[in-house]
């Protein structure tokens, strides 16, 4: 992500570009409220409102299908429900002003039944779904014309004041839509550098990974769509007083709605400040060409439209901003030497007698199909120990630790996890198991690629730091002792695979487990990597966190497990200490085939 | 900044390009593009002759007639338009609009603003339906449309058919855009103010692509008279559907749209169209000496755009236009209270313009005198039938 | 009876239209797993193509289809190689839909400023006479779009199980990095089917053209319509496709007749709803194919 505001280090360099994108930003800002003023022009007016309408819708719009990555192209909805309901309102003698939050409500409660059950879609599915319901709220609004007239709409009486949002004079309601619009920036830009945001982008990339850190993934979403929903609905109550006139075709649009999702589309989508600058530049040149190209033929500005649109698609799809974050000093890494991992200091307090039980797992089945992945799969994990879970390919190990984090429900059995006052709970979902200190990294690593390496890390450390300034010193605090110090501003899309794995579990470590389930944090790292990770686990444990550990690199797995498991075909084919375990003949045999076992 | 900079030479080019010596400025407010492009284009083309006859003429006042064009393509863009047009361009009125919706958002700018809106085209109650001070309307409206088609239909229709008017089962279905609603909503009432068994009213969107189970529908209401508001393609749709599925009412009449347009007639073939009755603005093939001036409009018209009138729009902007202008031409000045009170005096008897009609503002600036026509398709020919006196054929109906 | 049997005939019918359209759109969508916001302009530019033909060639519109089926391969290939790859290693998803909406509005546009807004009449050569089956009526063209329909499906099912080519398209769609690592071009598979779901709706296009006026804004109602389907079918299911639309065609037919024709939208567009939420994999999908929901 890319903001022009939100730049993290301060070399004199990149101090000066943020200085200058702070200044440049405000230049906009000043220059969309000062220019119709100094100009003092009907027209001239009316195009900077259109510009703060498009340009509010365009932000809020961005805080779900930017930040949450819910691609909505029904949004329409909400700011048709604002308008209808501002309307309505103002002709019942009540003052738009209270209309606004009635239709904001309004549009929150619609919002959260609509997108509830549409969040499990993805992609172009929700863009469907989203596009159904604005073609459902349309019909109805046609058709039940004692509430909103029907087709041939409604009209507002022309009562002129503050009071109605009418004015004779221009200014006002210039004044009006720049608030709304600020207020809109704001809203996107607090979310933005709020937990909320790092979640929602953090969901929008990993839903998995943003689960498995704790991440309520559907309520941060609700969370965004209400924001998103109320604003658009309070935006729809003015323009309604605006336009002094709607009807359904108007209010409940799809070109409407993709017009809004464009802006942010060439702004930047997901960036604070790209829908502002998308309205900004499109809304005058859209009504320049619409005057030079409409009177030519028919069909031509259209045409033209449509291909500018391709071609920004095509050659700058990370829009204005995208642009913009190309001229800015290129991100180097911090020159800060790169600490070899140090033991994290042992919790103080909280500590219970070494070796209690920690997590019960017991007689867990698990069938895909007619396979049985997991058969009745049961052991106690103690504190302060690191348990070892090997077996050949295909033995159940990673659908185990989906059932021992919540990610997948077992058919049978159960996992019951004591909690930090010591005592048992039976948590069911990724979050519930987050909650309880439960913590996992995932065996195809999971980082939030748009995301830099501090942000990442920043994601787990949320789960115990709920501000910004505090979950920001402890990420970097867990980046160095991981050794990613030197990459913390770097985007997570740039590490080498190593890198990666340590960024996995470097996440899961800013949680603060109580217990770390660690998925081949390993595999395919070089050597000196390999003992590092074997220290660093110890130093973790060291500090009376359990660790479940699936591993393939017998080496590694030898010398860090105080206890191993063997999974085989979905059962436990042995437990016990390392040594003992690696001569088993079934484990032998599990792993090299029957006549080495009988070697 | 740059933006700023290059909308401030923008203004300042604008600015200075405009005020000429001796012409004056009117706006003509049509959606020049999208989908409304067609009719508003041709509407405009009304307004256009109407200008150019005007300045042949000396134009107003002695001043040179300008018209200057605004793209109403949206609801919000209409209001732009408007706002560039009074501001901007300094026009002293504006004429339009072909589109309710944009007449009704546009004219509320010109409200606030204190210029005169002359709608020429647009049907909807709700245009005149404001009180507004500065708005005007020339053309008839939905509620003509309404009102003329049952009066077609008890003085005409049902004695054809050899029935009682209230004997007759009748069958509203629109497209459910404003247009259409509003039709149907006038045609229930009037029906049912005479009397009408009006049976079944039903909308429909005007995009669909099957209209059988509506046709089923009216056809097992055993439906006689059918009235149908609709745009081209279901005007085309819903006539071949008739037809395939052996529904033949005693009359089908239609309300404008698709109803008055060649290429309809042409896609559903002479055999299905002839018959049919449609009631809309004045078309070509009318009495014209009951339309004085009709075939002078239509060779200009051929002269300027090298293409016969393509619907009846272009006629009726410019039977509105000519009679504001002319009004203008005889009033003093150009401030607003001078165009208002012109325009006020304006009283043009029945049989005097172009369009049949005469024009003579009443009750909330309406034009008291505007008039539909009834016209039915003959040999692949939309020819007038009513009233009488603009009648160039018989009605030809139950045979 | 004779009216529910009636308006069953016409429901399926009408199923069959929305089949020939959806078929070629369930293709790109569930391979390439793009919405092609176009595929409504594609209908609309085999239509005009077909008007073309056969006004200016004297063709009859079913023999004009095999120039038109190849044209619109043609199209979709390029849309594919020049619009949508480019955009395939895109971080975000969304700028896929967004050019294909450019695409789409700069079609529609191009129609209208070479057409006009009017409507195109193709010749009919024949196509619209009654057929009477039963106590019901059909049109003999609507016969044979549900005929190219189920003939699209079989073949489409052969040319999927049985051929090299159909072997790599459903290894691609299935999973892409693998089907790469077993030497298989996955672009080239996208670049061959989207052409393939362009000439399907190709062939649609020349048989609907007969039946319905071609304008520029024809495949907008479609386009909603074919996504409806393709969802309920459930996604790349040719087969499911078609019994989407068939059933979709009599909801939106029975629909018509019993609830009000205001409102059929609103019954059709809800019950994808219930469907995309309650069942997101589609009514028909055999396979698990649910990459498109969280678990």
């Amino acid at each position: 992500m890319t903001d022009i505001a939100t730049t993290l280090t301060s070399t004199p360099k990149r101090l000066a570009g943020r200085r200058a994108a702070t200044f440049g930003l405000l230049a906009v800002l000043a220059g969309i409220l000062l220019v119709p003023i100094g100009l003092n022009d009907e027209f001239v007016y009316h195009i900077f409102i259109t510009i703060c309408i498009f340009a509010a819708l365009s932000t809020a719009w961005n805080i779900v299908g930017g930040y949450a990555g819910q691609l909505s192209l029904g949004h329409a909805v909400f700011y048709g429900i604002g308008g209808y309901a501002g309307v309505m309102l103002a002709n019942l003698g009540i003052s738009p002003w209270f209309g606004m939050f009635a239709g904001a409500g309004v549009a929150v409660i619609v919002a959260i039944i609509v997108s509830y059950p549409c969040f499990r879609l993805h992609g172009p599915f929700f863009a469907l779904a989203t596009i159904a319901f604005l073609e459902v709220f349309r019909v109805l609004a046609l058709h039940f014309k004692e509430f909103t007239g029907g087709a041939t709409g409604m009209m507002i009486s022309l009562n002129i004041g503050w009071e109605w949002m009418v004015f004779r004079e221009r200014l006002p309601a210039l004044v009006i839509a720049f608030g709304m619009m600020l207020v809109c920036l704001a809203a996107a830009w607090v979310i933005r550098n709020r937990r909320l945001g790092f979640y929602l982008v953090a969901t929008r990339e990993r839903e998995s990974a943003a689960k498995a850190a704790g991440v309520n993934t559907v309520k941060v979403r609700l969370m965004a769509v209400s924001v998103s929903a109320a604003l658009s609905a309070m935006l729809g109550t003015f323009h309604a007083m605006y336009l002094t006139f709607i009807e359904p075709e108007a209010m409940f649009s799809l070109e409407f709605s993709i017009q809004i999702a464009m802006f942010a589309l060439i702004g930047g989508i997901g960036t604070i400040w790209g829908p502002l600058l998308g309205a900004v530049l499109l809304v005058p040149i859209t009504e320049f060409a619409r005057g030079a190209l409409g009177a030519e033929a028919i069909g031509l500005h259209g045409f033209v439209y449509g291909i500018v649109l391709m071609l920004v698609v095509l050659f700058m799809p990370n829009g204005i901003m995208g642009l913009l974050s190309r001229l800015r000093p290129a991100e180097s890494a911090r020159k800060e030497t790169e600490a070899a991992p140090v033991a994290a200091e042992p919790r103080a307090s909280g500590r219970t007698d070494a070796g209690e039980a920690v997590m019960r797992v017991e007689g867990l089945n698990k069938h895909f199909g007619g396979l049985h992945v997991t058969n009745d799969v049961g052991f106690t994990l103690r504190e302060g120990e690191i348990l070892g879970l090997i077996g050949p390919n295909g033995a159940g190990k990673t659908t185990l630790f989906n059932m021992l984090s919540g990610f997948l429900k077992p058919d049978e059995g159960s996992v019951s996890v004591r909690d930090a006052v010591g005592d048992w709970q039976h948590p069911a979902s990724p979050g519930e198991f987050a909650a309880l200190g439960v913590g996992r990294t995932f065996q195809i690593v999971q980082p939030f690629a748009a995301m830099t390496v501090e942000e990442n890390i920043m994601v787990g450390a949320f789960h115990r730091h709920a501000q910004v300034g505090d979950a920001r010193e402890a990420a970097r605090e867990t980046a160095r002792r991981m050794g990613l110090g030197p990459y913390l501003d770097l985007e997570a899309s740039s590490l080498t695979i190593g890198g990666l794995k340590r960024l996995e579990v470097a996440r899961v470590m800013a949680m603060e487990p109580r217990i770390l389930l660690l998925d081949e944090v390993m595999a395919g790292i070089n050597q000196t990597d390999v003992r590092r990770a074997v220290d660093l686990m110890l130093s973790i444990r060291d500090t009376g966190v359990s660790i479940i550990a699936i591993e393939h690199v017998m080496q590694a797995v030898m010398s860090l497990s105080d206890r191993v498991i063997v999974l085989n075909s979905g059962q436990i084919i042995a437990e016990g200490e390392p040594r003992s375990v690696v001569s088993d003949p079934m484990v032998i045999e599990a792993y090299l085939g029957k006549e080495f076992a009988n070697a | 900044m740059k933006l700023t900079g290059f909308l401030t030479t923008a203004a300042v080019s604008v600015f200075l390009a405009g005020g000429a010596a001796a012409e004056v400025r009117f706006g003509a407010l049509y959606p020049f593009s999208g989908q409304l492009a067609l009719l508003g284009e041709e509407s405009a083309r009304g307004a256009e002759l109407a200008v150019d006859e005007i300045n042949a003429a000396g134009g107003v006042q002695g001043e040179e007639v300008v018209l200057v064009r605004g793209d109403a393509v949206d609801n919000n863009q209409a209001i732009g338009e408007a706002r560039r047009l009074i501001s901007r361009e300094g026009v002293k009125a504006i004429l339009g609009t072909y589109s309710s919706s944009r007449s009704i958002a546009a004219s509320q700018v010109a409200e606030l603003s204190g210029i005169p809106y002359f709608e020429l085209g647009a049907v909807a109650d709700e245009v005149t339906g404001r009180g507004l001070k500065y708005l005007f309307r020339t053309n008839p409206t939905a509620e003509h449309m309404g009102q003329m088609i049952v009066e077609m239909i008890v003085e005409k229709v049902a004695p054809a058919l050899g029935k009682d008017p209230s004997e007759l089962r009748i069958g509203i279905i629109h497209e459910d855009s404003s247009y259409g609603t509003s039709v149907a909503g006038h045609q229930e009432r009037f029906g049912k103010e005479a009397g009408l068994n009006i049976v079944t009213v039903q909308g429909y969107p005007a995009s669909t692509v099957d209209m059988s189970s509506l046709v089923l529908d009216l056809k097992s209401q055993e439906v006689d008279v059918v009235l149908q508001t609709s745009y081209q393609n279901d005007s085309v749709l819903f006539l071949q559907q008739a037809s395939e599925a052996g529904f033949e009412p005693g009359a089908i009449i239609g309300g404008g749209g698709g109803y008055s347009m060649l290429p309809t007639a042409e896609a559903v073939g002479t055999d299905v169209i002839d018959g049919v009755l449609d009631v809309d603005f004045t078309q070509y093939a009318v009495d014209t000496s009951y339309t004085p001036g009709l075939e002078e409009f239509v060779a200009a018209y051929e002269a300027k755009y090298g293409e016969s009138p393509r619907s009846g729009h272009s006629l009726n902007n410019y039977v509105g236009a000519m009679a504001v202008l002319s009004a203008i031409d005889k009033g003093e000045g150009f401030e607003p209270e001078g165009i208002i009170e012109a325009v006020k005096a304006i009283d043009i008897p029945e049989g005097k313009t172009a369009a049949g009609y005469g024009v003579k503002f009443g009750e909330n600036n309406q034009n008291e005198r505007a008039k539909m026509m009834g016209m039915q398709w003959q040999d692949g020919k939309l020819v007038t039938v009513y009233p009488a006196e603009a009648a160039v054929g018989e009605m030809k109906l139950g045979q | 009876m004779e009216i529910f049997l009636q308006i069953l005939a016409n429901g399926v019918m009408l199923g069959g239209l929305f089949a020939i359209v959806a078929i070629g759109l369930t293709l790109i969508f569930g391979i390439v797993k793009v919405i092609n916001f176009a595929h409504g302009e594609f209908l609309m530019v085999g239509m005009y193509l077909t008007f073309l033909l056969t006004t200016g060639l004297d063709l009859h519109p079913y023999i004009a289809a095999a120039a038109v089926v190849p044209a619109l391969f043609v199209l979709g290939a390029l849309t594919q190689r020049f619009l949508i790859q480019p955009l395939l290693s895109a971080r975000d998803e969304h700028v896929q839909i967004f050019a294909t909406v450019g695409l789409s509005t700069a079609l529609m546009n191009l129609a209208l400023l070479i057409f006009g807004a009017d409507i195109a009449n193709t010749p009919v050569h024949g196509v619209r006479s009654q057929v009477q089956l039963g106590p019901v009526r059909v049109l003999e063209g609507q016969i044979w779009i549900l005929v190219a329909a189920v003939a699209l499906v079989i073949g489409l099912q052969f040319f999927m199980k049985r051929t090299t080519l159909g072997r790599a398209i459903r290894a691609t769609a299935q999973n892409r990095a693998a089907a790469q690592l077993m030497g298989i071009n996955d672009r080239l598979i996208y670049v061959l089917t989207f052409g393939i779901g362009a000439a399907c709706v190709g062939l649609g296009s020349a048989l609907i053209a007969p039946l319905y006026p071609a304008s520029p804004t024809v495949g907008t109602y479609f386009v909603l319509i074919a996504f409806v389907v393709v969802v309920l079918g459930g996604l790349g299911s040719v087969a499911g496709a078609f019994f989407g639309a068939i059933l979709i065609g009599i909801v939106d037919a029975m629909s018509g007749f019993y609830i009000g024709s205001d409102l059929r939208e609103a019954v059709v567009f809800g019950i994808f709803l219930v469907i995309l939420i309650l069942k997101p994999s589609g009514l028909f999908s055999t396979r698990l194919n649910q990459s498109h929901v969280s678990p």
